[in-house]
This record gives C-alpha cells, structure tokens and sequence, in this order.
C-alpha cells in the first residue's frame, strides 16, 4: 500500500525518535513494523530526508554500519521532535475523525 | 562547566556552508550506501546478487541518474535559501552591531554624523544653486539654439568699447534683412508701463518682436501668439499678452480674459493671449509683453541711435555657433555703413557681435560668486571628507585589539570588512539623513535669500530668466556628496583596519590598547595637516570678503541716507507736454515740502549707490578740440535746485543750482570734487566751460559749484560726477527724495497722497527709504561675504576637532614616556608647553601651505573686493592669529591631561 501525502516525513521522524539511523535501516523498519503493508518508494524517503535537514528537523552525519560500511545517520534535532509531536497528534485526530465517518451507519431519522 | 557564548559570538564561530561538489559528493555516496544496503539485505534473504541489484534500483522509484539530478537540485536549491537567509541575518546582526558600536561613542559619532551632515548638505545647497542659474538648460525649447546678438563699440578714451550694446530698431531691420543664418529673430526692450485698469500700477513689461514667442519656443496657454505680420504693420490694433504670473494676481485667472481690454499708458489693449506658468520673458520679471510695432507712442522706431533693444535670434538648423557669430560680425559693418555715427564716429566703427544665449543668462558678477561659493563649498566637502577619515583612521587603531580578538576567535576578515563596511554605511546614511535637511534648509535660505540678482545688473544682461528663487533641492548633488564622504571614510576606516588584520593577532592582544599601529598616527597628523591648510584657504577668502564689506559700510558714500524717504515718479509720456513738465514737479515739490516733518525735498534722475545714471564724455571747451576717443568719461546725473541740501551733499565751492536756472536761461553745471581734482588740478574749476555729451548740453556749459564726491556705485570709490540743473533738462522719470525730522518710512502714505493730489495720472512706486536703497546696494556683498565667513568657520570647527583628536590620542598613546618624564622631574609647565608645541607645529606646517595656496586661490576675488587687494596683509595676520588661538585651544586640553598624568599609575599601567 502507498503512503498517504504527509504522513512519510511523520513516519520518518517516529522513527528516528528511537536511535539515530541512517536511510535503508529507516525503510526497513516502517516496513517491518507495518508487517509490510506500508511501502516507502526509496526515492521518495531519500528526498524527504534531505528536505527535512534543510528545515533543521534532522541533522546528519557520516558513520559506520555494523557490517563496516559508511552511512549517513539521521538524527531529530529538538525542533524535530517538537514538530514530530505536534504533527503526530494533528494526524492521529484525522485519521480519527476519518474512521468515524467511513464507520458510521445509516440510523433512523 | 558549559561554555556559554552571546550568539553573535557563536555565528563568527560557523563553519563555513558546504561546497557544491561537496554536497553533490556526499549525495552519490549517500544513495551508493543505500543501495548496497538493500543488494546485502536482498543477497541475505537468499536473492542472487544480480537479482539483488535489480531489485533494489526497481525499489528506488526511478532511474538512478534522474534520482540523482533531482536530490542534487534539491540540495541547490536549500543551500542557496541557505545561504541567503545567512546573509540576511548577517546583515541585520552587523546593523545591530554597528549601531551599538555607534551609540556607545556618542561623541564620535555626533561628530562624524555632524561633519557629514554639514559637508553634504553644505555642497547639495550650493551645487543646486550652480546648476539652476548656471548649468541646467534654459527653458525654452532646443535652447542651444538660440543666440543673443548685441553691437560693439570701439575704444575709446584709454577704455575697452563694449560689446554688449543693445540696438536701434533701424540697425536692427537692417541686420535682419541682411542675414541669412538665424531662422528667426526679434527684439525685445525692457520697460515699466502704467496700467489704469483697476488700480492704478506700475508693471514691469517687455516691448517685444512680434516672433518673440515663437523665437523663444513658448506657446501661449491661453489665446493666440502675436501675428508675425504685427513687426510690418505699425498701425496695427494694439495687443498684448498677459505672463501667467499677471493673469493669476490681476485677473484672479479670469477664464474669458482672451478678448478684453487692458488700459496701458492711457491706451487700450487686446488682450490676446496667456503666456505658460514661469515665463517672464527674458528679463525674468516682465508681466505683460506688447509688440514694439504698437507700442504707446511707439517711442523712437525711427531713430537709428537709440539704442534700447536686446536682439534673441534662434540659428537655422546646421549653422554652428561660430559660423553664426561670423557671419553677425561681417554683418555689423553694413549696419554701421547704413547709420555711422556723426558724433561718435572719429572714425573708428561699431560693429555687431554674437553669444549663446546660454552665456549670458545670468548677470557676469553673480556667476562669478557663485562659483566662487561652489568653490569654497567644495573646500568644506574636502574638509569634512578628511575629517570623518582622520575619525575613521583614530577608532581604527583603537580597534586594533577587538579585531584581533574576533580573529583570534575564528571570523574570516571577509566578514570583518562587511561588518567595518555596514558601519560606514550607517554613519553614512545617519550623515546623509541630517545633510539631506540641512540641504533643505540651505537651499530654502538661498531661495528667499535672493542677493539683488535681478538689481542694476541685470538691465545691463537683459536675460535675468533664471534667479535664485526658481532653486531647488538637487538629487544628484546630495547623493555625490554622500557618496564621497562615504568612499573617504571607508576607505580611512577599512585600509588601517584591515592592517591591523594582517598584523600578529598575539601581539596586538598582548600589547593592548596603548600599542597602537605609528603609521596611522602619521597618517592623521598628515591629515590634520591637510585640514588646516584647507581651512586657510577658506579663511583667508572670507577674511578678504568681511574685510570689504567692511570697508564697503565704513566708507562714507558721501550723502546722509537717514530720515531720507525716495520714490520713483514717472510722469506718462504724451500725457503732459516735456515743457511743462518743470512746472508739474515744481508743484509736487512744493507740496511735498508743506508736509508736516517734511524738512527739505528734491528731485534726481537716480538715486547714488544704484548703478548711476548715465556715463558720457565731456570736452573742455577753453581748449583745442581733443580726438573723441580722448575725451573723458563721466557719470551724469540731472537734479533739482535743492537735491544737494535734501542728501547732505556739501557744496565745496562756488553755488548751488537756484530756479532762474531754467530753460532759456545760460547753461550751467556742477561737478564732484573728484571731477574737479582729475580735470582741473590746478584748482581753477568755477567758470570752466564744458560740453556734456547728454541732455542737450554738448553746446557748452559754465562750471558754476563743486559738490563733494557721492558714491554712485555700491562696489567702487566715487568718480567724477556732473550734474545738469533738472529745468534746463527736464525728463517724465525721476526720483523724489523727502527728508524728514522722524520716521522716514512712516512718510509713504503722505507723500503718496500728495503726489496723487497734484498728478493723479502720475504712477508712484518703489517707495523705498534711502537707507533701504543703501542696504541693497551691499546686498550681494554681503551675501557672498556671509557665506564665505560661514564656510570658513565651518572650516576652522572641523580642522579644531581634528586637531584636538590627534593631539588626545598623541597623549594618551604616550602616557608611559610623560610619566617617566615627570618622574625624572619635568614640572606640569613643561609637559604642557611641549604638548601644544607639537600641535601648534602641526598647526604652523598646514598654515604654510594654506597661506600659499590662498594666495593663489584667492585671485579669483580680485574683482569682487572694494578698495582691497587679495594680497591684503592685516587679514592675512589676522587669520593666522585665529587660527594660532583655535589650534592652542584645541591642544590644551590635551596638554593639560597630560600635565596631570601621575608617574606612579602610568608606568603601572599595561
């Protein structure tokens, strides 16, 4: 399944809210917490990261894998987490509000 | 413990943005890593390695070269926001800190604020003035164009001929007809005219050509031009065309003004037309303009020797000034075949000349003291540009240490130059804020101020189109002043600041503030040096031009002007008969003198300090006929009998004129004691006869009095005088002068009343006390004299500051070596006098040079000065003398603090 606009940079900042990670460790990881139902187009995440550091919501910085390869690892700055915060929550009530609507059933009127 | 840091301090810190190869380096190997990542987690999962790869590229969304190019622009793109906002918040964070550097040395920056402020404004003011009346294009249409043509006459009597003779209208048809390089021509004829529509007044009026306009390129706003035909047809029906100016304040812009009639000289007039806003013709004060052709009486068309007219004439497309001005010159001689001159011919002819027009648009002695003033007022912008440099070039070697610090700490002196840079600027805009209203102040002073432009010299120009009050603010002007003194100042500041970058950051953190870099100490005192020659140069011309002026208002002008009220009388031509003339004016005398307070009053064709009257040659009769061209000059003036007794003129001997000096009774004449000193140095002077080339007296006339020398002109010494008895010469224009015991000015409503009793047909104006006449007469002296003294002390202020900075830093910088001083027993008085020593040698080097260049700079007011030279030595001593004062002032501050240094606290110190 596609992701919805907007949600990547919220699902990308999540996280990174655990540990510092760098670009294939963050899609494996939506994707194995999601059991595979949401996709990240590799592009598309590699983008928005870079976006995002530009807005100083990430900052990067060259490391070593486990298996001794360079990465760049991505980390929330205190803006980040900030915006992550509010940004999860404005989501988490849409999609509530969403559920409810598509959930309701016809009642007598 | 955190090492907290204001976070201006943290930004010099900032490592510098990344580079584009380096981001675009950083990206490839980003995506390469990711890549690999996703091949070794496939290669994992038991996927073969090609397999592996394929997968992994299918997984990235697009092909590898457009990812790539995309996050590469991406990464552009942010990093030239990037770059920018830091630029702008680098710029706002240098303006905050420039402007605090600023405000925490008030005193520096009031004193560079101010010395730009009066620099630029100073130049803006006077620079507008030079371009109104000197530069900017007339306002007439392609006014390169048009040309002024005037006769010229021989030498004569040791004296250069003139060559700025206006014409007779008979020489004029003749040079028209003849020529062939001007595509139109007219004359024009400056006069005043009686109105007696409404109020009866006295308008200033031009008798003009019929193509006047047309010549000219100004259209009437309102009705018709003049028909060209008018200069044929003299008996044409008589019209005129109003100036805006007339049409606005005497018709209150009556919009069916087209088609009235205007009484002039008792005659009616069409009104045919309304010039534009601002033209007044080229006399710069005409209200009213009437062809010559219908002219009242139409005056003397026909007599080939009276010369009133001046001569505009536009050149046909591609004739060149020279080739114009050649061909007038060929011209003038078959004007004078046409009429030669019996009486001034002796052989020697008049002929024709030509200028542009633009080179006598304004009278010769006010173009040559505004330049003068444009000069001096360039000295003042030097002055203020060494100032604000010689104050850049002291803070920058007391910032020596702060640059070194913020080196030491990481900024690149690229950022420092910026932030040096925002500094000056601010200090120049702070200085053009204030200079933009002391332009404004100048320019509004020098609009109102008006020095008497439009006076005696502009009848002798004829073009007195542009004055002073048509001034106005010049952009151009403020922003080169800005500019300059903004450049000097950077560049003082920034070159010795940028020095200091290169020094040893160590040493300069180490020594303190009390090393300070001697080069620019020099520099400063090269400066100060500069300062004080400059402002020689500008005290020595306005100590020349207070010195005149001072002589010009002690000089006794040889008449009493006190309780002495004048006005000017002009009886309307045709109106009376010439003859009876006398008659009328001796009943305006008469009655003038039964006015209670009245004490005495006369008649004069001029008033003294004015210009003149007329200037003629005399023969003496009692010798063998001399050549003409060694015939004197004198100035001639025609008075009644009582004139001398009304202005306090002693007569020196012989009698004054009585009323049997009359028409049909023996000629008569007095003359001035300078007269009588230059023709008669034997003292035999009552008896002499002499002819006077003017008022009918070239017959011959006994010498019967010697009056005392009155001063005709306001900028020479008297020079010999006539006076012809007024009822043997009678005119329709002359001046009353009433003496009375009180108020003088109080008097004008009784005189007017008077006159009107006796000649209600005869218009009074110019009602003027003659002490007022005095007061104008000095005028433009004592305009040009004000501002040049306020140039100079202006000069003086800004050499003072200068002055007093160098020396305050020369002691401070030397604390250590006057504490030994004093220590080894030096007493106050010597720490002192070696100070102000140091300062006047400074002082005396500038004044050498600046009193050699004024001598040579002040040439130019030769003609300017009354009974002066410019080599004038009491004013030379003089200024020196004030410049030695302010320069001991100014050191002995200095001096003094280093007199109290204590030995103790100033080997401690550092």
């Amino acid at each position: 399944m596609a992701l919805l606009k907007g949600t990547l940079d919220v699902l990308v900042l999540k996280t990174l809210s655990w540990t510092p990670m760098h670009a294939f460790e963050i899609t494996s990881w939506i994707e194995e917490k999601s059991s595979g139902r949401l996709v990240v187009e590799d592009a598309a995440l590699l983008q928005a990261l870079h976006r995002m550091e530009g807005r100083k919501l990430v900052a990067a910085e060259w490391g070593v894998t486990k298996n001794g390869r360079r990465a760049r690892y991505y980390r929330l700055t205190t803006t980040g987490r900030s915006y992550f915060r509010a940004e999860s929550e404005r989501l988490v009530d849409h999609f509530d509000a969403l559920t409810s609507v598509l959930s309701a059933r016809k009642t007598a009127s | 413990m955190p090492f907290s840091m204001r976070p201006g301090v943290a930004r010099l810190f900032r490592l510098p943005l990344r580079s584009r190869t380096a981001i675009h380096a950083d990206i490839d190997e980003e995506l390469e890593a990711f890549i690999a990542s996703r091949v070794e987690d496939l290669v994992a999962r038991g996927v073969s390695a090609d397999a592996a790869r394929a997968e992994a590229l299918r997984r990235l969304g697009a092909s590898l070269e457009s990812v790539r190019d995309q996050l590469h622009h991406s990464a552009e793109v942010r990093e030239r926001q990037m770059r920018i906002r830091d630029y702008w918040d680098d710029f706002l964070q240098d303006v905050r800190y420039a402007t605090r550097g600023l405000l925490r040395r008030p005193a520096f920056t009031a004193v560079a604020v101010l010395t730009l402020a009066i620099g630029i404004g100073a130049t803006t003011s006077i620079f507008s003035a030079v371009n109104t009346l000197i530069l900017r294009r007339l306002p007439y249409a392609a006014p390169d164009e048009l040309m002024t043509m005037s006769l010229t006459t021989p030498d004569a009597g040791g004296r250069k001929g003139r060559n700025d003779m206006v014409w007779s209208y008979p020489k004029f048809t003749v040079f028209r007809d003849a020529q062939s390089v001007f595509s139109s021509l007219a004359v024009y004829s400056i006069q005043q005219i009686t109105t007696t529509s409404g109020d009866i007044e006295r308008l200033s009026m031009e008798f003009v050509g019929a193509t006047y306009l047309r010549t000219l390129g100004v259209a009437p706003i309102r009705g018709r031009d003049f028909d060209p035909r008018l200069d044929e047809h003299a008996d044409a029906e008589k019209q005129a065309i109003l100036s805006d100016r007339l049409w606005q304040r005497r018709y209150n812009a009556d919009p069916t003004i087209i088609g009235k009639t205007i009484n002039l000289n008792r005659e009616p007039y069409t009104i045919v037309g309304v010039t534009p806003a601002g033209f007044t013709g080229l006399s710069g004060q005409s209200e009213i303009f009437i062809p010559v052709t219908t002219r009242p009486g139409k005056g003397d068309l026909d007599e080939a020797q009276s010369h009133e007219f001046f001569l505009v004439g536009r050149r046909k497309p591609g004739v060149s000034a020279a080739a114009a001005t050649a061909a007038v010159r060929v011209l003038g001689g078959r004007v004078y075949s046409a009429f030669p001159d019996g009486r001034f011919g002796n052989g020697a002819a008049w002929g024709a000349t030509a200028r542009p027009l633009d080179d006598v648009r304004i009278a010769p002695l006010v173009r040559r003291s505004l330049l003068i003033l444009f000069g001096a007022v360039g000295f003042v912008l030097l002055i203020a540009c060494v100032n604000v440099a010689n104050l850049q070039l002291g803070r920058a070697s007391t910032r020596r240490r702060e640059i070194a610090v913020r080196l030491a700490i990481g900024a690149g002196r690229g950022r420092l130059v910026r932030l040096l840079l925002t500094e000056s600027m601010l200090l120049a805009l702070a200085g053009g804020i204030a200079g933009l209203f002391v332009a404004f102040l100048g320019v509004h002073a020098l609009s109102t101020l008006n020095p008497a432009v439009t006076s005696r010299v502009a009848r002798f120009t004829g073009v007195g189109s542009v004055t002073l009050s048509l001034v106005s603010l010049d952009w151009s002007a403020l922003v080169f002043a800005l500019g300059l003194t903004a450049v000097v100042g950077l560049v003082f500041g920034l070159v010795p600041a940028l020095g200091a970058t290169r020094t040893s950051v160590t040493s300069a953190i180490k020594d303190g503030p009390s090393a300070r870099g001697s080069g620019s100490t020099t520099w400063r005192r090269i400066l100060v040096v500069a300062e004080v020659s400059l402002a020689m140069v500008l005290l020595a011309g306005s100590g020349l031009m207070i010195r005149s002026l001072s002589k010009l208002l002690s000089t006794d002008a040889g008449f009493d002007s006190r309780g002495v009220l004048t006005a000017r009388l002009s009886v309307t031509p045709g109106a009376i008969p010439r003859d009876s003339m006398p008659l009328l004016y001796a009943q305006i005398v008469d009655r003038l003198r039964a006015l209670p307070g009245v004490t005495d009053a006369s008649l004069a064709a001029c008033a003294p300090l004015s210009g003149g009257c007329n200037g003629t040659k005399i023969e003496f009769k009692d010798q063998a006929p001399a050549d003409f061209s060694q015939q004197p000059n004198v100035g001639v003036s025609w008075v009644t009998p009582t004139w001398f007794n009304t202005m306090r003129i002693p007569l020196k001997s012989g009698r004054a004129f009585t009323t049997a000096d009359r028409v049909g009774a023996a000629k008569v004449v007095i003359v001035n004691e300078s007269a009588a000193r230059t023709f008669w140095p034997d003292g035999h002077v009552l008896g002499r006869r002499i002819g006077v080339g003017q008022g009918g007296f070239s017959d011959g006339a006994e010498v019967i009095g010697v009056v005392g020398d009155i001063r005709q002109f306001a900028d020479s010494v008297a020079k010999p005088d006539v006076f012809l008895p007024y009822m043997q010469s009678p005119s329709g224009r002359m001046i009353i002068f009433v003496r009375t015991a009180g108020d003088a000015a109080a008097l004008g409503s009784d005189l007017r009343r008077a006159v009107h009793d006796v000649a209600p047909s005869a218009p009074m104006y110019d009602v003027q006390t003659m002490s007022a006449r005095v007061a104008s007469s000095t005028a433009q002296a004592r305009f040009s004299a004000a501002l040049l003294a306020l140039f100079a002390t202006t000069a003086l202020s800004l050499a003072v500051i200068g002055l007093y900075g160098v020396m305050s830093l020369a002691v401070s910088s030397r604390t250590r070596e006057i504490g030994i001083l004093i220590a080894l027993g030096a007493d106050q008085g010597r720490v002192r006098r070696s100070v102000v020593g140091e300062g006047l040698g400074l002082v005396a080097v500038g004044a050498v040079i600046g009193i050699g260049g004024a001598l040579v700079c002040t040439r130019v007011l030769r003609t300017m000065l009354f009974d002066l030279t410019p080599t004038d030595p009491v004013t030379y001593v003089g200024i020196v003398a004030l410049l030695a004062a302010a320069a001991t002032a100014a050191s002995w501050i200095p001096a003094r603090r280093a007199a109290r240094v204590d030995p103790v606290i100033a080997l401690r110190a550092d």
